[in-house]
């Protein structure tokens, strides 16, 4: 059944859980642009014919016109379901560089494929450019602040780093008692989390 | 919530009388607060609250200041962290306010860069919108649309048989959002027909479609919730 291989394409995302990416699916996703190449030559092949019968292209309502008509109209469909796969995962794309900052982590890299690695670094200094010229830091603060410290556990070794104006050293495992803005980075890349007694 | 915010306006009092805001009795955090829900209520993008951040920001540098000088003074911890408190919900205030739109544009970025929405941007946002515009058409352009067979190439068309774009995701209007009246608006009508009429009163609340009353959240005489 022509276009079925592209809502499959579809289905398979629409099944995972809203916000979360699959692995790029690049063999469905290069058969459904095989089927466009194949509905065009097909919707081609017909117009020719009906133009070598000398029939007028606008007003002929012959079977080879409604042939042509469903290879165009799968070619579109396609071409939706293409478009909105594209879209979809561009937009969960999006919405990483905020939950998880610039760099992602590798078992996300890994569903990407070449283009959408791009896409983030490229919408990543979209972002990037409208703070600087704001000059605001918008990827702090992402939940509605009660208090200004926070007691956090570090998960990973990360080692001397200066806040504000004085170095700490965070050493895996360890607990410390930091300003919010300054521990709220560190916790969207897993390398701390709050800690609650 | 409330109390720190009544200790923040206090102080700002001093240096804004010829505030305007504040002669109807609301501060700017207020208002703020105010634009902030407005903007995660409602489906499609409001104007932007230009001169308002703009005064938000400079007391957010006052009270940054304030907070500084304290500290050094050895003003007790306590009021030092009332203050940090208070300067923090405002700073969240505002970097979800800019960050609530900066996500509706990253959803709608075509839309609004083709319709009057364009006009609720900020400078800054509209450079935004620019560049968020070419960095996904270039990935679309990439990854779908230059394989595919010529006529079925446009972002914005199915094909080029289609008259309109047809391709092009809009915020949905249809909404229905809770919304609060400030003063009496009085008889409303809600649909072109006229069939619909609601009694509008002050100080009530009401689900309505987000297309009705679309206009009198322009004109800030209704609050979204």
């Amino acid at each position: 059944m022509y276009g079925r291989r592209a809502s499959q394409l579809l289905k398979e995302q629409a099944s995972c859980e809203a916000g979360q990416l699959t692995p790029f699916n690049s063999d469905a996703f290069e058969q459904v642009i095989k089927e466009c190449d194949e509905h065009n030559l097909q919707l081609r092949s017909l117009i020719r014919k009906i133009e070598d019968q000398n029939l007028d292209i606008q007003t002929t309502r012959n079977e080879d016109h409604f042939g042509a008509v469903i290879h165009h109209l799968s070619l579109i469909r396609n071409k939706r379901c293409l478009m909105a796969y594209m879209y979809n995962r561009a937009e969960i794309i999006q919405s990483l560089r905020w939950k998880l900052g610039p760099v992602l982590p590798q078992e996300i890299q890994e569903k990407l494929n070449y283009l959408e690695e791009e896409y983030f670094k490229n919408h990543s200094t979209v972002i990037e450019s409208y703070m600087s010229e704001m000059d605001i830091d918008l990827t702090v603060d992402m939940v509605p602040p009660k208090d200004p410290y926070i007691r956090v556990r570090v998960l990973d070794e990360i080692g001397e780093v200066c806040l504000d104006d004085h170095s700490i050293s965070l050493s895996k495992h360890s607990l410390h008692f930091l300003r919010r803005t300054d521990a709220e980075p560190f916790i969207s890349q897993g390398l701390m989390e709050e800690f609650v007694e | 919530m409330a109390s720190s915010l009544g200790l923040g306006s206090g102080m700002w009092s001093e240096e804004a009388e010829i505030d305007a805001s504040l002669l109807e009795g609301t501060t700017d955090v207020e208002l703020l607060k105010q634009a902030w829900r407005n903007e995660k209520a409602a489906p499609e993008i409001l104007k932007f609250q230009g001169p308002l951040v703009l005064r938000i920001r400079e007391q957010i540098k006052l009270l940054e200041e304030t907070v500084d000088e304290f500290r050094e003074n050895g003003v007790d911890d306590l009021v030092v962290s009332l203050y940090q408190m208070d300067l923090d919900r405002t700073l969240f205030l505002l970097r979800s306010y800019l960050r609530i739109r900066l996500q509706k544009i990253e959803k709608y970025t075509i839309h609004i860069s083709k319709t009057d929405l364009w006009n609720h941007l900020s400078e800054q946002e509209q450079k935004f919108t620019e560049r968020c515009r070419e960095k996904m058409e270039k990935h679309l352009e990439q990854s779908v649309l230059a394989r595919l067979p010529h006529g079925y190439q446009s972002i914005m068309k199915q094909s080029i048989s289609s008259e309109e774009d047809d391709m092009v995701p809009e915020p949905q209007l249809d909404t229905f959002v809770f919304c609060k009246t400030k003063d009496a608006v009085g008889a409303f009508q809600l649909d072109d027909t006229g069939d619909d009429i609601v009694d509008l009163v002050a100080d009530d609340l009401y689900v309505i479609r987000y297309k009705s009353i679309k206009g009198l959240v322009d004109a800030s005489q209704i609050d979204l919730v």
